[in-house]
């Protein structure tokens, strides 16, 4: 179901209960000169506990069909937010992991430096290759640490879920109950997310698949028209 | 030749420039949105490298406004971003963009993309 149908659920939801709110309200500010016929004020009562039970139900349902558009909504948007938190974990895991070999192997190296210092006559050639190798490693760190960059996009990307589910309950709240403790004015997060500086699908996954189809692209535009 | 690397997350600028650096480039400037790499682009800029989602003007709002720019028209613009699907890189390169790199990349790629783009650069 589209946001637009949900808003208007709610708008519809909103609408009923301000109707049931004002025929209490009326039932409440009856005029005084109806107190002083009892009988009349009485006779009236069914016909209202009737209009009444047909505007709750009218809000029931509307209040049903909104649990549901929110349900639909937020199911599907839950799940996504979840497989991209589990990816974060997996990413910085396997950054982490990469990382850790890196320093495990240019430790490795350093002993081998220093085991040529200590020598006797000093392989000059090996050491500058093993500084090489050395250099190499270090670079490797810092290619791991790319996974910063789309994990930061992927998290974003859950925050903003998060507010937008937020932003929706807030608004079924309010259906609720306008007047208590809830100030439409001031949303819980104030500071909405600018959805240009991240991308929804970022993944640290099949890099060269998708590094493919770039090239595949790109090489097509480059071909002579046949 | 310089470089300018633009991108909003600092570890990838320092992540490309020092991939840069490595293999041979070590004429680089950054910036750290398309508005601020447009306040920084002159001639003497000979190629560029860009993130495509930032604040203020993205990558592919920075190539446009490149292209329009009297320096800017025929500079390399190669794009390294998470973005990889049809769409997005088809839209990158209608916007002026001449190579594609996606996110995580390996300084290899990223050499073989700016060798393919240098006779460009320097013509």
């Amino acid at each position: 179901m589209s946001t637009q149908r949900a808003q208007e659920v709610l708008y519809e939801s909103e609408a009923a209960l301000r109707l049931v709110d004002q025929e209490l309200y009326d039932q409440h500010e009856v005029p005084r000169g109806r107190h002083n016929t009892p009988a009349a004020g009485y006779a009236e009562v069914p016909q209202i506990l009737v209009e009444a039970q047909e505007q709750i139900m009218s809000v029931l349902l509307q209040l049903r069909e909104s649990r549901a558009v929110l349900q639909l909504s937020s199911e599907s948007r839950f799940q996504l937010t979840h497989e991209k938190l589990r990816e974060v974990t997996s990413a910085t895991e396997v950054a982490a992991t990469d990382i850790l070999d890196a320093c495990d192997r240019a430790t490795g190296l350093v002993d081998e430096l220093d085991a040529i210092d200590g020598a006797q006559q000093p392989d000059r050639a090996k050491a500058v290759q093993v500084r090489g190798t050395l250099r190499d490693e270090l670079h490797v760190m810092m290619d791991a640490l790319q996974f910063q960059d789309i994990t930061a996009q992927q998290l974003t990307h859950a925050s903003a879920v998060l507010m937008d589910m937020e932003r929706r309950l807030t608004e079924v709240s309010m259906l609720l109950d306008n007047s208590f403790g809830i100030d439409r004015s001031t949303p819980i997060i104030d500071e909405p997310l600018d959805d240009s500086t991240f991308d929804p699908n970022a993944t640290t996954r099949e890099a060269e698949n998708r590094q493919a189809l770039a090239d595949q692209i790109f090489t097509a535009s480059k071909l002579p028209a046949a | 030749m310089k470089f300018l690397v633009v991108d909003d997350s600092a570890t990838m600028r320092r992540i490309v420039i020092n991939s840069l650096h490595r293999i041979g480039y070590t004429n680089t400037i950054e910036a750290e949105d398309g508005a601020d790499a447009l306040a920084k682009f002159d001639r003497s800029v000979s190629f560029v490298i860009t993130d495509w989602n930032m604040p203020n003007l993205s990558g592919t709002e920075l190539t446009k406004a490149l292209r329009s720019h009297a320096d800017g028209a025929d500079v390399p613009v190669l794009m390294i971003t998470s973005r990889s699907v049809r769409d997005d890189i088809l839209t990158a390169m209608e916007a002026g963009v001449n190579n594609y790199i996606v996110k995580p990349f390996t300084p290899q790629i990223l050499k073989d993309k700016i060798e393919a783009l240098l006779p460009a650069a320097a013509a």
